[in-house]
């Protein structure tokens, strides 16, 4: 019984691990895309100047 | 390299990400289940080594994930493309998670089975001198500040930094160890029950899945934040306030040569 624990804290390690990187990617690209867009409008607003 | 270079490029798509992601899920999803309730516990550790179908494929990964970086990166160093640096750090990125994972795991393993949380045996060690190479090379990237630079000694770091994993491999059969010996990997027949063999593969297979999924991911991240990196030296100073810039362990020149 006590085996459980070490189990789920196992699989729970791996989840939180892949997930959790997942989630970490999505934020970065999230911020490069805003980014990116910022520069664009900033270049837009620059040439109709 | 042509065909690696195809085969990237179509992972990279959106369509072959998503086919990715959900075969992803469904695969570990099924590799749960086959590992709690399918498998049958270990004749002699019991449930606790149920922890082999995640404790291996980590590992796997991870020496996998590092046999990556050091292949792109003497195809860096020969052809100074960009995108092999994009795909080392990617790689190398995904290889630490892994790694990480590795030593967790096998912590949690150890703790019932051997008394203890570490111990300073090889195979543990080597693990960890693997897991420090390569957070000093994900390191080097963030200090270097030429991107050229920092491209070139990475590959440096992330080919020499390879020899560790043959290592880490062998060190059980190298020294005494109190880590078990190959049970799969080994000539002969492996000394792992059939239906163990079948899950543990399984579980390899849906793990090597994951590893083209995050990579698919990661590498077009890695194209978005180099984009950006090059957007905000070459467009004009902002009048309000910008987005943070993005915090990068990216790739030379900011352009993408995919």
């Amino acid at each position: 019984m006590h085996d459980v624990g070490y189990i789920i804290a196992g699989y729970a390690a791996t989840a939180v691990g892949i997930v959790g990187y997942r989630w970490r990617l999505a934020a970065r690209s999230r911020r490069a895309t805003s980014l990116i867009r910022a520069a664009a409008g900033r270049r837009a607003a620059g040439t109709s100047r | 390299m042509k065909i690696v270079q195809t085969a990237l490029a179509k992972a990279g798509s959106r369509g072959a990400q998503r086919i990715l992601g959900w075969a992803s899920v469904a695969g570990l999803t099924v590799a749960g289940v086959l590992a709690l309730f399918v498998v049958p516990p270990d004749a002699t550790q019991g449930d606790v080594a149920r922890l082999l179908y995640v404790h291996v494929p980590s590992a796997w990964l991870a020496f996998g994930s590092f046999g990556v970086v050091f292949l792109a990166s003497i195809a860096y160093l020969r052809t100074k493309r960009t995108r092999w640096d994009r795909v080392a750090v990617s790689s190398a990125e995904i290889g630490v998670l892994f790694c990480v994972l590795t030593i967790v795991l096998g912590s949690l393993w150890g703790r019932p089975v051997w008394g203890t949380w570490w111990t300073w045996d090889p195979r543990l060690t080597t693990t960890a001198v693997l897991l420090l190479i390569y957070i000093g090379y994900l390191t080097l990237r963030r200090v270097s500040e030429s991107p050229t630079r920092r491209a070139h000694w990475s590959a440096v770091i992330g080919i020499v930094g390879f020899v560790d994993v043959p290592i880490t491999h062998e060190s059980v059969t190298w020294w005494r160890s109190l880590h078990q010996g190959p049970t799969v990997l080994q000539l002969g027949t492996p000394t792992i029950a059939p239906s163990m063999l079948a899950t543990l593969m399984f579980s390899l297979v849906v793990f090597t899945v994951v590893y083209g999924y995050l990579m698919a991911v990661r590498m077009r991240v890695g194209r978005l934040e180099d984009r950006a990196s090059s957007t905000v030296v070459s467009s004009p100073a902002p009048r309000t306030r910008a987005p943070r810039p993005v915090a990068s362990v990216g790739t030379p020149g900011g352009g993408d040569d995919a």
